[in-house]
């Protein structure tokens, strides 16, 4: 309790409370910017949270995070083209109703539905983060090592064409963590002689190019595309006929949201689709979906902020990331010397819960902002890409380049941004192979202290029962849809 | 995918050799090879059941131009600095992306310079790059 109370002093802070609010800020102007996601913001602003304290840093990016999805939602209802791909599910139903002249009704849900799922998970986080962390004290290398291979393992549905394929890009994300020295014997591996690799990649370049860079070539591709702004009146909050008929929407989202996003590699936008089909399944008027039915924005719009904070559970408590944006927060950490994990509970609760207390900042404001200026908002999303896109590289160039003031950094970005395209184009997903980027190492290292504990024998696994069970977890993600299906093509 | 990582897995014969006592029975090459044969394995199932995904469009030429202008950039910034290099970088990605109005193009890209300039260079004291004419 004295850990929440410090924490939540800490928000009295100005510097930090500034933070918070240009996190929210540029989290919603992003969110809503079509192609600029949350991810291509927390990895394109990565570098300048170097200059800040851990708490400033992971607060100022917690926020982005937060708000990001709301501001996704903005033109999803305006445009119908998601700023953000967790607000895909919301336009389905948020574009009808702004064609039908309903968009300030649909943005006042929105914002009060994002709201309430962001602060359901953030209160879920605040007491569940440090019973899985005292859960979690006891693991030993070998446990670790199970879990990380877990979280891998669920990477397979973090979006893209295939579980396959997304479990190559994974595969390829922890071999890029093996560039550099040798952990334990310290020989140079994949160096190719090039001094600065010796410490490994580092993650700003090649969070920059997978994101902010792949994005500028796929904007490329798409300069002819033309959007349709609908006309916005003024948002209001919900009225209480409109509160009532999506209590039920919200409430059952903002619990799925929040536990599809503690499941590592499941992130916002699964979250979304799956709520706005179980809104639907429970709704009385299904035939009233994909026509303009409010619940079918609430419900999406509460599972994908609940998702956030669900998703930071295992960032925090286990140094798992939740989602891709998850992966580059907890790069952030790493890169401000911080490992997040169990210990951190107690030997740092203070940052914890000054991070807890942040994002329920965040969620309280973009909910006032998104009720306020969703105008100015809607206006920001009309950006010609000929003067938004060379602006999002130039950030990016110096944003790779500042950190160690290296051309060679900014040398990666852009090759990453080269190798993140062509991913796309074959159907891989680039956040796959940033959380096995961020895995990488603690795959490694646990593997080889785990080893080394077993006397070199991989049978010591067996003695481990936390560890069985996680292996047996990740056998059951893995094999499972395979079995389902082939049991149902059986005659 | 497969040859990509056979020539991973090659390199990894080249990886300094320590003596075994040292190295503790876990070479620096043990968990790169086990991470490849799982890439080589997966790649294998693609290849054997491909996912149901429909063939991509092709590339538009867009996209090679604008390629290309990334590394124009960096060819660039070896001549007239990193500023000046992410000026004209800004005006000609721009005008490639077909905004014609020169007065607009440069005045944004000088409001974005400035921005840079007192942010990054005065606030953060970044030094980059000044070219080959400073």
């Amino acid at each position: 309790m004295d850990a929440f109370l410090a924490g939540m002093a800490l928000l009295l802070d100005p510097k930090i409370l500034l933070v918070v609010f240009a996190g929210t800020l540029l989290g919603i102007v992003v969110g809503a910017l079509p192609g600029i996601s949350g991810s291509t913001t927390t990895a394109l602003l990565l570098p300048f949270t170097i200059t800040m304290t851990p708490v400033m840093a992971i607060a100022f990016l917690g926020a982005i995070y937060c708000a990001a999805n709301f501001g996704g939602s903005i033109t999803a209802i305006l445009v119908n083209s998601p700023g953000d791909p967790s607000a895909s599910a919301t336009a389905f139903d948020g574009y009808p109703m702004a064609v039908r002249g309903e968009a300030g009704r649909a943005l006042g849900m929105s914002a009060v539905a994002s709201a309430i799922g962001g602060i359901f998970s953030v209160v879920v986080l605040i007491f569940a983060a440090p019973l899985l962390a005292r859960m979690a004290y006891s693991f030993g290398p070998p446990e670790y090592f199970a879990l990380a291979v877990f979280g891998l393992s669920m990477v397979a549905m973090s979006g893209g064409d295939s579980a396959v394929k997304n479990l190559i890009a994974g595969a390829f994300g922890v071999m890029l963590a093996t560039v550099g020295q040798d952990i334990t014997t310290g020989v140079e591996r994949y160096t190719f002689g090039v001094y600065s690799f010796s410490d490994g990649i580092e993650f700003i370049p090649v969070l920059i190019g997978l994101f902010a860079l792949t994005e500028l070539l796929e904007q490329a591709s798409q300069l002819a595309r033309r959007t349709a702004m609908a006309r916005l009146g003024a948002v209001r909050l919900p009225s209480w006929a409109d509160v009532r008929k999506c209590a039920k929407a919200i409430s059952l989202s903002s619990v799925l949201g929040t536990f599809i996003g503690v499941l590592p590699a499941l992130g916002a936008t699964t979250a979304a689709m799956i709520a706005y089909v179980e809104t639907k399944r429970w709704s009385k008027e299904k035939d009233q979906f994909g026509k303009g039915a409010i619940e079918g924005v609430a419900g999406p719009e509460a599972a994908n902020n609940a998702a956030v904070g669900g998703a930071m559970v295992p960032t925090l408590a286990l140094g798992i990331p939740g989602s891709g944006t998850t992966a580059i927060i907890l790069a952030g950490l790493i890169v401000q010397g911080v490992r997040p994990g169990p210990h951190l509970f107690t030997e740092q609760p203070t940052l914890l819960y000054a991070v807890f207390s942040s994002m329920l900042l965040a969620n309280l404001l973009y909910l006032a902002l998104g009720l306020g200026f969703a105008k100015v908002f809607a206006r920001i999303t009309q950006i010609p890409p000929q003067f938004l896109w060379p602006t999002v590289f130039v950030l990016s160039v110096i944003g790779a380049y500042a950190p160690n003031q290296a051309m060679a950094e900014v040398w990666i970005a852009i090759a990453f941004g080269f190798i993140g395209f062509f991913m796309r184009r074959f159907g891989f997903s680039p956040a796959p192979l940033v959380i096995g980027l961020v895995l990488g190492k603690l795959v490694e290292e646990t593997l080889k202290q785990s080893l080394i504990i077993f006397d070199l024998s991989w049978g010591g696994f067996l003695n481990r029962p936390i560890a069985l069970t996680l292996f047996g977890l990740t056998a059951l993600f893995l094999l499972g849809p395979f079995l389902l299906q082939r049991l149902r093509e059986r005659p | 995918m497969i040859a990509v990582a056979a020539m991973l897995f090659a390199l990894t014969f080249g990886f300094e050799k320590l003596p075994a006592g040292l190295v503790g029975g876990f070479g620096a090459e043990a968990f790169p090879r086990l991470v490849l044969g799982v890439i080589a394995g997966l790649a294998l199932l693609l290849f054997i059941a491909p996912p149901d995904s429909e063939p991509s469009a092709r590339i538009p030429p867009m996209v090679y131009y604008t390629a290309g202008s990334l590394l124009a950039f960096m060819a660039l910034v070896v001549l007239v600095g990193m500023l000046g290099a992410m000026f004209v970088f800004l005006i000609g990605l721009g005008y490639l992306w077909g905004e014609r109005r020169a007065w607009l193009l440069l005045m944004v890209s000088a409001l974005v310079m400035a921005t840079i300039w007192a942010v990054f260079i005065k606030g953060f004291a970044v030094q980059v790059p000044q070219g080959l004419w400073h």
